[in-house]
């Protein structure tokens, strides 16, 4: 610690840090106009100067250290002629249509202006001639706006890892444009857009809509995935208008990526379900609240009394709250006796917490959204955090400037790959082989503490399996060469402080539980703690939904034999979630949906399973309900009810609480605050329950290839998620759709040239199971005989192609493609 | 004195390795192999070298920094950019004397235990860079270049890296900018390039010439070095002149040589026997002199007292016939196009200069422009992030300060006079 004076205040403060960190430190304001504290000092506008007794200029407060005894005035008459001098300077040429610009009243050059007052111009003549414009489909650049702070330019490069943007030019006629090319192609994260503190950058979406001091500001968790980032939602009218991050505020300290800044106008989607409907025939009709429950609760009673409840099943949503899953849980255990509740993350998360416990001998293994700062090493694997969980990416890449090796193992380019150090780019799904290949490197080169380790259960047949994983032998199968696997493998187990990062997403693919246990046993032999495997659950609330209850227990049936496999389930009860679309091996699905006696589902919009359900229930979304998300890391938040409800939609737990009622049970929850607190008492016995030290075991894990390609299917399909959306819910934002507004296939340019596809062309792509119609995306950024896809688009129709097997690591299909002429 | 930067410089063939050999190149690497890395920098050290690219920075002070910094690799950066208008003078070492400029780093990445060096060259010198390419591949051949120099065990490996023609990557961090691949644009100091240069390593940034002053260091020692020339900044100075002498050229001299015998006595006086109106004594970044104020040495201390700096030795002398707010418009001029566009006094600052003074020039100026000049100047002056705009500022200052009543008339008659 070092003492300084600033404006007569004596501080202490930590030595190496600036004078303007310092004084932001301890509550003293200066002025600047290209500082952040997530970018390097730039030094560019200068209004932060300050004067520093004894020195003979003024200093930059931005990036000049502060140093032991300084005595700093940041307020004195000489500063502040240089702050109007250089906001004279600014003004010259600006255009001044404050009265237009969505930024005026939140802008800081005019508020410094206001502050510092700025003498007429003395600049006569020509101002500077408009700037060309640029226009992206979620962000525009008003040029002329511009004041060259480079905060956009930096936060683009140095901060969200993109680049997108370049100062093009040098000096006076210097303009912000798209680095590459004439439009702004990027990762719409808009981060850009909070930084610039002018009107030149803004959201397209919001502009025009609304001047900021009529705006109402709320804040509120974001209900994409499992960061659980901390919006603050402008609201005008009883309508969110925009959404955007502030600093301080929330775990995301005022970082946010697309989807949380664009896509929260999916809850004003034409088709939001406004009233239950009660399936006549073959078609819908309105009903009221009181005959749709009263008809799902006759229904549901008949087919319990007749088949037991066995026969009832329920999944619930990553989604919805924790008192809404809670709810289901309760209704389902408590009012039906049932232990059939199930959820997607059967494909995802589920896995993970198998793992945990299989490995660790623990229940839950909370991410750490901060676990990436201060590793020597982070292996990521065959994942791309800075897509499924982008804020918490954002801290790999911090990490990566930091110091931190990253080393990558993915079968494609991603942003990450391309930030790495080291990029393993192995066969898609052969990730256990390469960690066994690893595992067998460290073991047989000793770089492992034998005497610790070997005393855990199931250490020697974790030698055996391990041992046939030679660096020859796992390059046979991941394709890459030996060297590339005993350097990961000394490198990371050289290591002192080590970290694996894999996200589970429900609709990848290429890992499966089976992965998570390999890299499992990895750590543990390297005698690492469950905290340096980083599992990040994949939505707002997938972690909730879990601690609430929705995964079958005592005897209960999982997703695999509800859904898979007709006859066992009469009545399924669907909250929030589409199977057909989120879930593999969609026809399969269907068939079992088509062979239910009675499907409810309840949703905030009409949905592909819905359309095949007896009875659908409007439920309330995100902004129109009070509840928690317990996010990736397992913090619980709020989140608000900002908006009306729409129509005559209610909150999920609301409905479930009624309908018990209309069942002649009684599930209390009289009011909110009584299911919440219910709910977290729940919770809390759930985690006390879990407490308790690790009990590390290894789990070997064989490689098992995935379904093979043969001359006719020679394709390997990889199913992904795309930046820009989360789950299916995202494809209804109109926003979101603007970047991204249908699904496409990925294929190597080798590939395509093969099969005459250009970028755009149809394509019939068949699996063994089914065939769908896709757009072509003609890419390097996949490997040769890899074809991939999103899964979000409904209309897309994937999980037609895909299948669901008892391999544990990976469930890849072998597809065939054709050109549609 | 003997000429030690331009040896053998009327050699036709003096960029080969075999004359610079003949007349002893290389042997003052072979005597700095044999010595202690931490005893060459004391050598230099009581050179009492100063830098030459243009601050005068003591050359060994920078050097210690670096070596202080316990990282590695470190970097050695020969700044061959030479974009200060009116120089020319690192030219005839790049392109005549190559490898005494190549045994110069040698000796200073051994000094420094930096094994790679880069040669940041000036866009606009074609000719030098194949120059230098061949002399480097020739030092590779000869092993003064390698892992195993001499076999000594010793490595320095060397390339050349092209600018792209922009004045500000002289500056040496936006330089490093460049060699990184990044858009030339100066950094924050602190951390300085000693600490953290080009990929955050330690890199040392000497000037072609300072870097050639290095063998010949090693070769007298550097008391007897510190002996020529002005005793608080010694040894052996290139001064380029140019404009109205009948002699322009670069001449070798003690550092020190007052301004007005390097006119006179070296470059032969004023052309045609014209008049002597003024002088920039150090690159357009200089603050002009006037006649009478020529009768000063040419150093890096005396210099400021006098008025102005030595920069980079660029003597640009003008006779009775030079319109003087031309000239300063043709100053703004090249650092309006120079400015990278950082920091918003120079951006801005010069684009607003270089009008007015536009205006002035071509007697549409106005009653109070000339208070504005200095206004805008004034604020411009020690705000700027890097010297280029305080530099811009100070031309301004200095020609209203020496000759107001020129800019006066052209606004009083509007018109130039000297146009006719
Ligand atoms: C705008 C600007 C341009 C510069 N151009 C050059 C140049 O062309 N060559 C040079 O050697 N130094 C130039 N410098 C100085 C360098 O930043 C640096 O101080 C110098 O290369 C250090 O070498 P020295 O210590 O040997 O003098 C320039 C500085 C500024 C601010
Ligand atoms: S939206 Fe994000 S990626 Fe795109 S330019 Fe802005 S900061 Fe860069
Ligand atoms: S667009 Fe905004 S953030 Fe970017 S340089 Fe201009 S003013 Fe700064
Ligand atoms: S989707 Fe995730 S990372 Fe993006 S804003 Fe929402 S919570 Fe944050
Ligand atoms: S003074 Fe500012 S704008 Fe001018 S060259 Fe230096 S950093 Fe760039
Ligand atoms: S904030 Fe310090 S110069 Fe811009």
């Amino acid at each position: 610690m070092i003492e300084i004076t600033i404006d007569d205040r004596k501080l202490s403060v930590e030595k190496g840090i600036t004078i303007l960190e310092a004084a932001r430190r301890n509550g003293i304001k200066i002025p600047n106009l290209c500082f952040d504290k997530r970018l390097r000092p730039y030094g560019g506008c200068r209004m932060c100067v300050v004067e520093i007794e004894g020195g003979r200029k003024l200093a930059s407060a931005c990036g000049h250290p502060a140093r032991e005894g300084m005595v700093i005035k940041t307020n004195s008459p000489r500063v502040r002629r240089v702050r109007q001098s250089v906001l004279e300077f600014l003004l010259v040429h600006h255009p001044l249509d404050c009265p237009e610009c969505d930024k005026a009243g939140e802008c800081a050059l005019q508020d410094l202006v206001f502050e510092y007052g700025v003498p007429e111009t003395r600049f006569t003549g020509e101002r500077k001639h408009a700037q060309p414009d640029v226009r992206g489909p979620l962000i525009e650049l008003i040029s002329n706006r511009c004041i060259l702070c480079a905060k956009c330019v930096r936060i683009c490069s140095q901060y969200q890892g993109r680049g997108a943007l370049g100062l093009i030019g040098r000096g006076f006629p210097t303009v912000v444009q798209p680095a590459f090319g004439e439009v702004l192609e990027c990762d719409y994260c808009g981060q850009c857009i909070d930084i610039c503190p002018t009107g030149a950058l803004i959201s397209k979406p919001y502009k025009y809509k609304a001047r900021p001091w009529f705006l109402e500001e709320k804040e509120n968790i974001c209900s994409f995935c499992g960061v659980g980032c901390t919006l603050t939602l402008g609201i005008r009218e009883g309508r969110i208008l925009r959404s955007k991050g502030r600093e301080g505020a929330g775990i995301n300290d005022g970082n946010l990526c697309g989807r949380g800044r664009f896509g929260f106008d999916y809850i004003y989607s034409e088709n939001r379900l406004r009233t239950p409907l009660i399936k006549e025939g073959d078609e819908f009709r309105d009903a009221s609240w009181e005959e749709a429950l009263t008809y799902v609760a006759r229904s549901l009673s008949s087919i319990r009394d007749a088949h037991g409840p066995n026969s009832i099943g329920a999944i619930g949503s990553p989604r919805c709250t924790v008192e809404d899953n809670y709810m289901l849980a309760k209704f389902m255990r408590a009012g039906l006796g049932s232990g059939n509740i199930a959820s997607s993350e059967a494909f995802g998360y589920a896995g993970a917490l198998r793992a945990f416990s299989l490995s660790f001998g623990i229940g839950s293994n909370p991410a750490d959204l901060a676990s990436p700062l201060g590793r020597d090493v982070i292996l990521v694997l065959e994942s791309d955090p800075t897509i499924t969980h982008p804020v918490f990416g954002l801290n790999i890449l911090r990490a990566k400037r930091e110091g931190s090796r990253l080393l990558v193992a993915d079968y494609r380019e991603t942003k990450l790959t391309r930030h790495s150090n080291t990029w393993l780019q192995l066969r898609p799904g052969t990730l256990v082989a390469l960690l066994n290949g690893m595992m067998n490197v460290i073991m047989d080169r000793g770089l492992f503490d034998r005497d610790r380790v070997s005393g855990i259960r199931g250490f020697s047949s974790l030698e055996a399996v391990v041992k046939e994983y030679t660096p020859a032998m796992v390059s046979e199968i991941t394709g890459l060469t030996g060297e590339a696997v005993t350097d990961a493998a000394v490198t990371f187990a050289n290591a002192p402080r080590r970290l694996v990062i894999m996200p589970l997403a429900v609709s990848e693919n290429n890992k499966g539980p089976g992965s998570a246990l390999a890299a499992a046993n990895l750590l543990i032999l390297l005698g690492e703690e469950p905290s340096s495997l980083q599992v990040p659950a994949e939505y707002c609330n997938t972690y909730g939904m879990l601690e609430a209850g929705i995964m079958p227990r005592g005897g209960g049936m999982d997703v695999f034999d509800m859904l898979y496999k007709p006859g066992h389930l009469r009545a399924l009860y669907i909250m929030g979630e589409d199977p057909l679309v989120s879930m593999p091996d969609s026809r399969k699905i269907k068939n079992t949906l088509r062979s239910l006696d009675f499907l409810v589902v309840q949703d905030i919009v009409m949905t592909e399973a819905a359309e095949l359900a007896n009875v659908v229930l409007p439920a309330s979304s995100w902004g129109e309900k009070e509840g928690h998300f317990i996010n990736a890391g397992g913090l619980r938040q709020r989140i608000r009810k900002v908006v009306e409800a729409t129509g005559k939609s209610q909150p999920d737990w609301q409905i479930l609480r009624n309908l018990g009622l209309a069942m002649g049970i009684n599930l209390g929850a009289k009011s909110f605050q009584d299911i919440t607190k219910e709910a977290d008492d729940f919770i809390a016995g759930g985690r006390r329950e879990a407490e308790g030290a690790p009990r590390p075991a290894f789990h070997p894990v064989a490689y098992e290839p995935e379904e093979p390609c043969d001359s006719e299917f020679t394709y390997t399909l990889v199913t992904r998620d795309v930046l820009q959306h989360s789950g299916n819910m995202s494809t209804r934002s109109e926003a979101l759709k603007l970047v991204q507004a249908e699904a496409f296939l990925e294929i190597n340019e080798k590939d395509a040239e093969r099969h005459a596809i250009s970028d755009e062309s149809h394509i019939k792509i068949t699996s063994r199971r089914g065939a769908v119609y896709l757009r072509a995306k003609v890419t390097d950024a996949v490997p040769e005989g890899v074809v991939s896809t999103p899964v979000h688009f409904p209309s897309g129709g994937i999980n037609e192609l895909t299948h669901f097997s008892g391999n544990t690591c990976s469930r890849l299909d072998a597809v065939k493609i054709e050109r549609v002429k | 004195m003997e000429k030690v930067l331009l040896k053998n410089i009327d050699n036709p063939n003096s960029a080969d390795i075999g004359e610079y050999r003949k007349a002893g190149g290389y042997r003052s690497l072979a005597k700095a192999l044999q010595m202690q890395p931490a005893d060459i920098v004391e050598e230099v050290k009581k050179s009492g070298i100063r830098g030459r690219g243009g601050a005068g920075f003591p050359t060994a002070m920078k050097w210690n920094f670096a070596m202080a910094d316990p990282k590695f690799p470190k970097y050695l950066i020969c700044n061959a950019d030479e974009g200060e208008p009116g120089t020319f003078k690192d030219r005839p070492i790049l392109e005549k004397n190559p490898h005494l400029l190549i045994e110069g780093m040698v000796i200073s990445g051994y000094a420094l235990g930096a094994e790679y060096g880069y040669i940041y060259l000036r866009g606009e010198y074609p000719a030098a860079k194949d120059i230098l390419e061949g002399a480097i591949e020739q030092a590779y051949k000869e092993n003064f270049l390698g892992d195993d120099i001499l076999g000594k065990g010793v490595r320095f490996r060397l390339s050349v890296h092209q600018g792209a023609g922009a004045y500000i990557c002289g500056e040496e961090t936006a330089l490093i900018e460049s060699i990184e691949g990044k858009k030339g644009q100066p950094r924050t100091k602190p951390p300085f390039p000693v600490n953290v240069g080009a990929w955050s390593m330690p890199t040392i940034v000497n000037n072609v010439e300072t870097l050639s002053n290095i063998p010949y260091i090693i070769e007298i020692g550097g008391e007897a070095y510190s002996a020529i020339g002005s005793s608080d900044c010694p040894g052996p100075k290139l001064y380029c002149v140019s404009g109205f002498v009948e002699n322009p050229g670069v001449y070798e001299l003690p550092m020190g040589t007052s301004l007005r015998d390097i006119i006179y006595k070296h470059a032969g006086g004023i052309k045609d026997n014209g008049k002597l109106k003024a002088v920039i004594p150090g690159g357009i970044s200089t603050p002009v002199l006037p006649a009478d104020a020529i009768d000063c040495a040419m150093d890096f201390v005396a210099m400021p007292k006098a008025g102005s700096m030595l920069g980079s030795g660029a003597v640009i002398v003008m006779d009775e016939s030079v319109c003087m707010v031309r000239v300063t418009y043709r100053a703004m001029k090249f650092f309006e196009h120079e400015s990278c566009g950082k920091c918003t006094p120079c951006r801005e600052g010069t684009d607003w200069l270089r009008k007015i003074l536009e205006r002035i020039e071509h007697g549409k100026g106005r009653e109070g422009d000339i208070n504005l000049l200095s206004d805008v100047a004034g604020v411009m002056s020690g705000r700027t992030f890097c010297p280029l705009g305080d530099g811009a500022a100070g031309v301004v200052t200095g020609m209203i300060k020496h000759f107001r009543s020129e800019f006066e008339e052209h606004i009083r008659d509007k018109q130039c006079k000297f146009r006719n």
